[in-house]
This record gives C-alpha cells, sequence and structure tokens, in this order.
C-alpha cells in the first residue's frame, strides 16, 4: 500500500512540481545569481560585478523614489479599496432589494484588464474634454484644462484613483463572504439589547470580520507591488519618474535601458519585501485561525 | 406575523430607503467610467474631440466598430490571444488537478509545506522571475513566438489551481476513494472516475478565473514578443493607441470588443468567478 502510494505521488505530482520549479522556482534562484553580474540582455557574456548593483541601489535617486510611490500606493490600497469595499459590503449585507444588480455593479470591474481600465480612466482625466474637468467646469462655471495624468503632483495619485476602482470589488467580495459567518442570532440579540447600528458594527461585526480585513489589507498590499500595467498605460512612470514603483522601475531598467543585472538587484529587493508581507500574511492568518477557529 | 406587520406600519423604518438611495449613487458612480467607453465607441472622434462624450448620444454611430472589426491587425492579435489562453487555461487547470490530487488524499512528511511553498508563488511580483525567464527563452529561441506565453501562464496558474483544488479534493469523502480502490482501481481511475467528475463546479471555477487573467494578461506579451504578428489583443490595444492617436472612438471600440469575451464570461458564470475569488484569496 505504501509503496503503490509512493509511486502514485512521484507520478501524479512530477509534472507539475517539474513545470512549476522550472519556471518559477528556478527563475527565482537565477534571479539572485543576476543580480550580480552586468549582463545586458543580448551578449551572452557577462562579468561578475560583486555588489556593485546594490551599491548603485542605495544611492540611485530613481530607486528612493520607486520606493516611496510603492509605499504610497500600498497605504492607499490599504485605505482605498479596503473601506470602501467594506461600506459596499455592509451596505449590501441588508437584504436591500437588488443587491445582486448592485453586487454585479461593483464587480465588474474586476474582470476587466487593467489596459482597458487604464484607457477608461485616461478618458476621465483627459485635460479638454475628460469627464472630471468637465464636472469641474460645470461646477466652477470657468474653464478648467488641468492635465492630472502629465504633472508630477497629480499623476500617481491619479493612477491610484483608477486602480483603485478596479480593486474595490475584490475587497467587498472577500468581506461579503465573511459577513456570511457573523451569526444573525448575535446580532439580534444587540438589536434586542438596544445597542446602535454603529455600536452593532463597531463592537460586534467588525471584530468578527477581522479574518477578511486580514486577507484584504494583505492582498491589497501584494497587488499594490504588482501594480504594472495600469501604470504603463497611464503614465509609463512619468512624468520624470514621479509615478514610478519598484515594479515599473524594474521593468524600465531590465527592458528599456537594457540593465538586466541591475534589473534583477532590483527584483530581489521586490521579492524581498513581498517574503516579508506574505509571512506577516501567514503569520497573520495561523492567529487568526487559532482565535476564530 | 401581524404584530410584526403593524409595528413595521407604525414606524416608519428610514434605513432602507437611505442605504438603497446611497447605493444608487454609488452604483452610477461606479458605472460612469465603462459608460464612458460604450458612449466613446458609438460617437465619432470629432464630435468626441468637441466635448461631445460625455452625453447620450441621438444617433447611434457603427463607424468605430465597422473600422475595428475590419482590421486585419486586430483578427490576428484575437487568434494569438485564443492561441495562448485556451491552451494555457486547459494546461494551468489539470496540473493543478494532478498536484492538488496528491495534497489532499496522498498526503507525506512534508507535503504541507510543499504546498505551502507552490501557494506562496502567486503572491509574488512577476518582475521577481522577469529577466532569468527572458534569458531562458531568449536561449531557447522562443523569443517572439507564442510559446513563452503559454508556459508562463500554464507555470503561473499552477499555485491557484492547485490550491482550489485540494481544497475541493478535500470535501470528496475518503471512502469513495477507498471503496473504489478496494473494488481493484488505481489512483489514476480514482481520479478521473470519481474525484474529477464530482469536481465540476470547481473546474468551472478555474476555468472561469484562468481564461479571464490569461485573456487580459500584458506583462507576458509584452516582454516576449516584438512583432506585430505575435501581439496579444492587450498589447493590440496599446500598440493601436499610436495608429489611432486622436481616434478615441476606435479606441473605445477596441476596448469594449477586446473586454468583450471575459466580460461574457464574467456575466454568464458569475458565481463560479466569484467563487474562485474568494477562495484563492480567504485561503491562500
Amino acid at each position: 500500500m505504501d509503496r503503490t502510494n509512493r509511486f502514485w505521488r512521484i507520478v501524479l505530482l512530477a509534472l507539475p512540481l517539474t513545470v512549476f520549479g522550472v519556471l518559477v522556482v528556478w527563475p527565482l534562484f537565477t534571479s539572485f545569481y543576476y543580480s550580480f553580474t552586468n549582463w545586458n540582455g543580448f551578449n551572452e557574456s557577462y562579468d561578475y560585478v560583486g555588489f556593485d548593483n546594490f551599491r548603485k541601489i542605495w544611492t540611485d535617486h530613481l530607486f528612493y523614489g520607486a520606493i516611496v510611490n510603492t509605499a504610497i500606493w500600498m497605504v492607499a490600497a490599504i485605505f482605498g479599496p479596503t473601506v470602501l469595499g467594506l461600506t459596499l459590503a455592509l451596505l449590501l449585507d441588508t437584504n436591500i432589494r437588488g443587491a445582486k444588480i448592485f453586487k454585479t455593479i461593483f464587480y465588474l470591474p474586476i474582470c476587466l484588464s487593467s489596459i482597458v481600465v487604464g484607457q477608461i480612466w485616461i478618458w476621465i482625466y483627459q485635460p479638454d474634454w475628460g469627464l472630471l474637468n468637465t464636472m469641474i467646469e460645470s461646477v466652477s462655471g470657468e474653464k478648467f484644462n488641468f492635465a492630472w495624468l502629465a504633472r508630477p503632483n497629480s499623476a500617481l495619485y491619479s493612477v491610484i484613483i483608477a486602480w483603485s476602482w478596479q480593486q474595490t470589488g475584490l475587497a467587498m467580495v472577500v468581506y461579503l463572504a465573511g459577513l456570511t459567518s457573523v451569526p444573525s442570532d448575535l446580532l439580534e440579540v444587540c438589536a434586542i439589547e438596544g445597542a446602535s447600528t454603529w455600536q452593532r458594527i463597531r463592537r460586534v461585526i467588525l471584530p468578527l470580520l477581522t479574518p477578511s480585513t486580514v486577507v484584504v489589507i494583505a492582498l491589497s498590499m501584494i497587488n499594490s507591488l504588482k501594480g504594472f500595467d495600469i501604470l504603463y498605460i497611464m503614465t509609463g512612470g512619468g512624468p520624470f519618474n514621479s509615478s514610478d514603483t519598484l515594479a515599473m522601475f524594474m521593468y524600465n531598467e531590465s527592458f528599456k535601458k537594457y540593465l538586466m543585472g541591475y534589473g534583477s538587484a532590483i527584483s530581489v529587493v521586490l521579492f524581498l519585501i513581498a517574503l516579508t508581507i506574505i509571512g506577516v500574511y501567514f503569520r497573520q492568518l495561523k492567529k487568526v485561525d487559532e482565535i476564530y477557529g | 406575523m401581524a404584530d410584526v406587520a403593524t409595528i413595521h406600519t407604525k414606524r416608519f423604518n428610514p434605513w432602507p430607503v437611505t442605504i438603497f438611495v446611497v447605493l444608487v449613487i454609488l452604483a452610477a458612480l461606479f458605472l460612469t467610467p465603462t459608460l464612458g467607453v460604450l458612449l466613446s465607441s458609438i460617437k465619432t472622434t470629432r464630435s468626441i474631440a468637441l466635448g461631445d462624450l460625455w452625453s447620450l448620444p441621438d444617433s447611434l454611430y457603427l463607424g468605430n466598430y465597422i473600422e475595428v472589426l475590419s482590421n486585419p491587425s486586430v483578427h490576428r492579435y484575437f487568434l494569438n490571444t485564443l492561441i495562448v489562453t485556451v491552451p494555457a487555461t486547459i494546461a494551468s487547470t489539470g496540473l493543478g488537478v494532478l498536484a492538488g490530487y496528491v495534497f489532499a488524499k496522498l498526503p507525506f512528511r512534508g507535503s504541507n509545506l510543499l504546498f505551502l511553498v507552490v501557494i506562496a508563488g502567486m503572491f509574488f511580483p512577476p518582475q521577481v522571475i522577469l529577466v532569468p525567464l527572458f534569458r531562458l527563452f531568449n536561449a531557447l529561441g522562443m523569443i517572439d513566438t507564442l510559446w513563452p506565453i503559454f508556459f508562463v501562464h500554464t507555470a503561473l496558474g499552477i499555485p491557484i489551481c492547485t490550491l482550489l483544488m485540494r481544497n475541493f479534493f478535500a470535501t470528496v469523502p475518503n471512502a469513495l476513494r477507498e471503496a473504489a480502490i478496494l473494488e481493484g482501481a488505481n489512483e489514476w481511475k480514482v481520479l478521473t472516475r470519481v474525484a474529477l467528475p464530482l469536481s465540476l463546479p470547481a473546474l468551472a471555477v478555474l476555468a472561469t478565473l484562468q481564461f479571464t487573467w490569461i485573456w487580459n494578461d500584458f506583462l507576458w506579451p509584452l516582454i516576449f514578443t516584438q512583432s506585430d504578428e505575435m501581439r496579444t489583443i492587450m498589447l493590440g490595444i496599446v500598440n493601436l493607441r499610436g495608429q489611432y492617436t486622436v481616434a478615441w472612438g476606435v479606441q473605445g471600440a477596441l476596448s469594449l470588443v477586446a473586454s468583450l469575451p471575459t466580460i461574457l464570461i464574467f456575466l454568464f458564470f458569475q458565481r463560479y468567478f466569484i467563487k474562485g475569488m474568494t477562495m484563492g484569496a480567504v485561503k491562500g
């Protein structure tokens, strides 16, 4: 029995693990290796440069800009889609009429490509006839043609808002799933005891939603590290690198400037940040599991 | 019941109405961007440039769609995207079925750790493996073909597929497997004849999720393809932006046409889609 089991484990796992190993795990490790070289993407040969790439990182102001922007993106991701998603979930969980249609409307952006989302929002921010400026004009009564995506001060935030529009549905879905596990008799008891709606949300529902919150925040942080496609189409990291994130910066250095060695070093930093978040996330999940079963 | 009804009629509860109104406003705000593309696609570029994009049209202009659908490049993009998306969806789901079955039904020492390592794969930004994969496929002479996109999506789909299939197979009673084995079936027979027929819902979840992600992907075709013949649809949108710099209506029509497959899948298989999203998110 044991031997046949072992045989089948090997047979069934061979293909998936080989593909995963060759195309995901192995590249991850070779990324570390290339970060110590100056490979340029074309030549077969390259030199071993030791810690040069990492030394360059610490003095590269573009890198600092990318780190700061990624951090801004993360914070915005935690507060924007999470809070809005929670609000929507709470509103939709009240057996409201048409809840199903509302849910579909809020989910819909999830199934769109970031490229299409970016395209849509470029038009909202379009200086001459974009929706945002048109609305500002109709309120103020004056001509307004601010180029949201072409100004260093507003480009990053404009992209983050577009991105949040797409991500809110995901947060809402996770919270809605979490809300189904809040016992309704508990809420009835609260109502009978005279707890206000606000008290019920703050003292009962939110604590019970902790597992969902951990998931949503971790996902937001991880997804903000992946923020690339929508930036690529909306600003390309510009103007003057003002909306560069680490993912964008890594792509530009590797595939625009063909500094693949340097790009690998950036990807190592990106990996370490992601690893930290994932590590904290798994630990929190375990803690949450212990408390909430 | 009658008592409840009288209480309700006596004291008017303003909450449901308020919530409903708030939701309608939020839904309208949420729909506006999508509505914008829809509007742009049925208007002439001239009227958009004159600031007429955000008003309801008095006539339906189909010229943008004709322009998009008669463009041979667009046909090429669509075909390429299908050639990558369908096989990669099937392959990643298939590999997830194999691995998920072992993790659920044939656990071994260290299998939990191995499972965790595989699952972790879905959380990392793809940039982390960009350079080595480029070098690998460059050495294999596969740059500017569709092969690397297929392989990479198959590999990157393994974590989510394994996760969902393991969770699903875990709900298939062990007694079923044991009974089949006592009757002389081997694991392959148990998997294909007993477990798989039961897991059609899970397969539907994965198929919709994977199809959507791969169809919508932009980064991998950007890295691996160079010539226009090999572009996928999302890259095509970016490419055609050069060709139609100010033809906003055409761009809108193209965006909609490119999103149609995933929107249709989403609307028809919404239940599966959402289930996959939450399962992937919550259990990760």
